[in-house]
């Protein structure tokens, strides 16, 4: 039990920051802070790294324009996002659709994090499993005959 | 029964040359599959580009041109229409632009199709001193505030589409066009019935 006391407070400790970081904010938002934070979310189309709501383009600009105006139109976030998707197709989107084959983003990470803590997990047992190694009379003296044998 | 040194380094490391031998293949494969994938792509500079529109009732368009005249591309329904986004300082489209004047040129009489000019990120009198130079006398629209380029999902010019009679976008360029491809787009269009 000792023994495992440290993996279950790290455990617990992961669990508590991603309960903290899963967490929405509190309150509705502004219209304004709602156009950034869709903005935040859709590429500059004429910049390939950086979101609408950052960049100083005149592309980046429209794409503001467009989705303010579709704020006050009373759209919800999905309308919004779906009309840039329905012009630009989905790379529009700073972060990758879960659906179809661009979830392989989201899902290989997992699939790789869970297979390294399996290898991890069997490896640690196999290593506490080894029993200690200690040379025999008869061990040393096969590596006597060996080097005799190499020296000859 | 007596092993000598290399026997007993075989019976040892077997195991671990089992396991490598695994991870090898299964690395080689992924790479297969990886260099596969990429190999069946579509080149990035293959013109053909993707774009939700297709098949798609293009975007409304409308707007004032260089001359003052209002244009509209549902006005021209009843031609192939090239739907060309441009600005004066992009380079590839002042390579283009020679080739859009010999596309224009070539159905001006038979009147089935014509050019719309759209301008992006630029100013109406730069686009009209690259007209002054370049020629061309096809409608151009300025598009302040850049609405158009995005109802069309425009990233940067040039980029051009090509409108069916039926103002159904059939195509989308990425980069410069030249008047032949656009002729064979509208011969293989007109022979699909559009």
């Amino acid at each position: 039990m000792k023994g495992r006391l440290p993996w279950l407070v790290m455990g617990a400790v992961l669990v508590v920051a991603l309960v903290i970081g899963a967490q929405g904010r509190s309150g509705p938002m502004t219209e304004a802070q709602r156009v950034k934070h869709i903005a935040s979310e859709i590429r500059c189309p004429t910049c390939r790294n950086q979101s609408a709501a950052e960049s100083d383009a005149a592309a980046a600009k429209a794409v503001r324009d467009e989705i303010d105006r579709r704020v006050r139109a009373g759209q919800s976030d999905g309308e919004i996002v779906a009309f840039m998707v329905s012009r630009y197709g989905s790379d529009i989107l700073l972060k990758p659709p879960s659906s179809g084959v661009a979830s392989l983003v989201w899902a290989l990470p997992v699939v790789a994090v869970v297979v390294a803590l399996a290898g991890l997990a069997v490896a640690f047992r196999r290593w506490r499993a080894r029993p200690n190694v200690e040379v025999s009379a008869e061990d040393r003296a096969l590596v006597e005959r060996e080097l005799e044998r190499e020296r000859a | 029964m007596s092993e000598s040194a290399s026997d007993v380094d075989v019976v040892v490391s077997a195991p671990r040359r089992h396991t490598a031998r695994w991870a090898a293949i299964t690395l080689g494969v992924v790479l297969l599959l990886f260099v596969a994938v990429l190999a069946t792509r579509k080149s990035a500079a293959d013109k053909q580009a993707e774009s939700p529109l297709l098949g798609k009732p293009a975007p409304s368009l409308t707007g004032t041109g260089l001359d003052g005249s209002q244009v509209s591309l549902a006005a021209m329904h009843g031609k192939w229409v090239v739907v060309n986004f441009m600005a004066s300082w992009c380079v590839p489209c002042r390579d283009e632009h020679p080739e859009l004047v010999k596309f224009s040129q070539r159905h001006e009489a038979a009147g089935d199709a014509a050019v719309l000019g759209v301008i992006f990120d630029d100013t109406e009198p730069n686009v009209r001193r690259f007209f002054d130079q370049l020629g061309g006398s096809w409608p151009v629209v300025s598009d302040p505030g850049g609405r158009t380029a995005l109802d069309f999902g425009v990233r940067g010019p040039p980029e051009s589409f090509l409108v069916d009679p039926n103002g159904f976008v059939v195509w989308k360029g990425i980069g410069q066009v030249d008047a032949n491809g656009l002729d064979k787009l509208v011969t293989q269009g007109k022979a699909r019935g559009a």
